[in-house]
């Protein structure tokens, strides 16, 4: 999957979990808590949803870390090129 | 009963009921614990912690079944245990470690081989019993609070006075075992009355622990009470939720009240180990005094408690922050309340400067605005809560939010997610301050 498939995926499960919340655009440097205003919960959401979406999950320390909506999508790359290895 | 600690809990319920669940918890199936097998595994992994030689324990919690049995474990050994909270970043662990004497992890094996060049010989003297835990909150200036296994034992022996389980019964535990609170009232407070605890499978399942487990007593935190509320998580069971560590929304409340669950609140601190008031009756908010404690109101307002047996030592390697917080036997808690006409005690706001999150984490402001300051080059700034989410208050212009976001960035990468600043408000006029330059966070408005 390309990073551009794993953007739109995400993009989608964002949308469909947190519609209200929602910008009009989604950037890479897109700041998950401040822009898009998911609280810690609602990001819970978003990761899981998108874990079993990807079919890949993201180690629960990383969590915590993850920023802005690139990073996200960079996380999902990396654990997809690991799983595939 | 009341327990004197881990160890005679354990013997009483193995003699009393060995065949009744203790832990119930899932590894790759659900799996039953019984008091008996509990003991029998924990007095195993004692001794080999006996032999050991180790000394001080710092346990990366996951809430899984291993840990619970370690924690016991090591502090049957006579280790000093200390609670770390796992997903702290990686600079606070690592001071916290040198800090709390630490010579050995329990975790993470990824995470314990990068901290392990932090670990260090152990501490000097009496530590046995010693169960510490860091203040809730991820800040430099954290302290570890000194409990032990009395402490913590009278804590559930007080909550189980006031709110009894029946051996029958089922508590859910999802909160992180690294919390006072959810150590008490989430572990504790079951396997005190002999009730099994449900070890929650983390948080991928914090949708469906409960119908997985089918719990009928629930430890929680505002934030998460929302998040069952909102994605249907709740069981038809369950029909008491015990809140702490937050103010709770009334909608909140009234949603899990329309499900004929029973809530009550809980109000404590880390240094109390956990609750000394919980609410028993209709009314969450109005709250009846633990047993072993007593509540004194200073002539502000402020709560001050004595707790004799659930008082912390102190915290640790800090005898001048301990003997500013502990004053004449009272500790100086910094919450205001007040009481009814009935004498039970309503929680009204808070002296001291933290801001506590919906999640029971809290924002030591002090700190956290001065670093706010630093990289905006401005001390005319102040965070406020605006929807339980914490707002930076500013002087200024709003064409100036995508400037003012850049230079906290790198600030706020350092604080987990929930700590962060979610929204910028500028005001035309100075920030309103007492005559001392004190910033009057009740007067500003950010909606």
């Amino acid at each position: 999957m390309t990073r551009e498939e794993v953007s739109e995926k995400i993009k989608k499960i964002i949308f469909d979990s947190v519609p209200d919340r929602v910008p009009e655009v989604i950037a890479d440097d897109t700041v998950v808590n401040n822009d898009m205003a998911i609280d810690s919960m609602g990001f819970i959401l978003v990761i899981c949803r998108c874990e079993a979406e990807l079919g890949v999950k993201i180690p629960e320390r990383k969590w915590q870390k993850l920023s802005t909506f690139g990073e996200v999508v960079d996380e999902f790359m990396l654990q997809l090129k690991k799983a595939n290895k | 009963m009341r327990f004197s600690g881990f160890q005679e809990l354990l013997e009483h319920y193995a003699a009393v009921s060995p065949d009744a669940p203790a832990l119930i918890y899932e590894d790759r199936e659900k799996k039953v614990c019984s008091f008996s097998a509990l003991k029998k595994l924990v007095a195993e992994k004692a001794d080999a912690f006996r032999s050991s030689g180790k000394r001080c324990i710092g346990i990366l919690s996951d809430g899984s079944f291993d840990c619970v049995v370690t924690i016991l474990a090591a502090n049957i050994a006579g280790l000093q245990v200390v609670m770390l909270d796992a997903f702290s970043p990686s600079s606070t662990l690592k001071g916290s470690i040198p800090y709390a004497d630490i010579d050995c992890l329990w975790g993470d094996e990824e995470l314990c081989e990068e901290l392990s060049p932090f670990l260090t010989v152990g501490p000097g003297g009496n530590y046995a019993d010693r169960v510490l835990f860091f203040t809730s909150g991820t800040t430099s200036s954290s302290k570890a609070v000194v409990l032990t296994g009395q402490s913590l034992m009278s804590s559930a022996w007080n909550g189980s006075q006031k709110l009894p389980l029946d051996p029958s019964d089922i508590l859910l535990c999802m909160l992180p075992l690294g919390h006072v609170f959810g150590f008490v009232c989430g572990l504790l407070w079951g396997l005190s009355c002999g009730a099994a605890v449900a070890l929650g499978r983390g948080t991928r399942h914090y949708m469906d622990d409960c119908r997985y487990y089918q719990p009928t007593a629930l430890s929680a935190v505002p934030s998460l009470l929302g998040f069952l509320l909102a994605h249907e998580g709740l069981n038809e069971s369950l029909r008491l939720i015990l809140i702490g560590a937050g103010d709770c929304p009334a909608d909140l409340l009234s949603a899990v009240q329309a499900r004929n669950i029973r809530v009550s609140f809980g109000y404590g601190l880390t240094e109390t180990s956990s609750g000394v008031a919980i609410s028993t009756k209709g009314d969450p908010f109005a709250m009846e005094i633990c047993p072993d404690d007593e509540i004194i109101l200073a002539p502000d307002g402020e709560i001050l408690i004595k707790a004799p047996t659930c008082m912390m030592q102190g915290y640790y390697k800090m005898p001048e922050a301990t003997a500013e917080a502990i004053r004449g036997g009272l500790l100086y808690s910094g919450d205001l309340g007040r009481f009814d006409d009935d004498g039970l005690l309503h929680i009204t706001g808070r002296k001291k400067d933290v801001l506590v999150l919906p999640s029971g984490t809290k924002i030591f402001l002090p700190e956290f605005e001065s670093r706010l300051a630093a990289a905006l080059g401005t001390t005319e700034l102040a965070v406020v809560l605006k929807d339980g989410r914490p707002m930076l208050v500013l002087c200024g212009e709003a064409e100036e939010e995508e400037t003012v976001r850049k230079k906290i960035r790198p600030v706020m990468d350092e604080y987990p997610r929930g700590q962060q600043i979610a929204g910028i408000v500028f005001r035309s006029t100075p920030l309103p301050r007492t005559a001392t330059g004190k910033i009057q966070r009740y007067k500003i408005n950010v909606n």
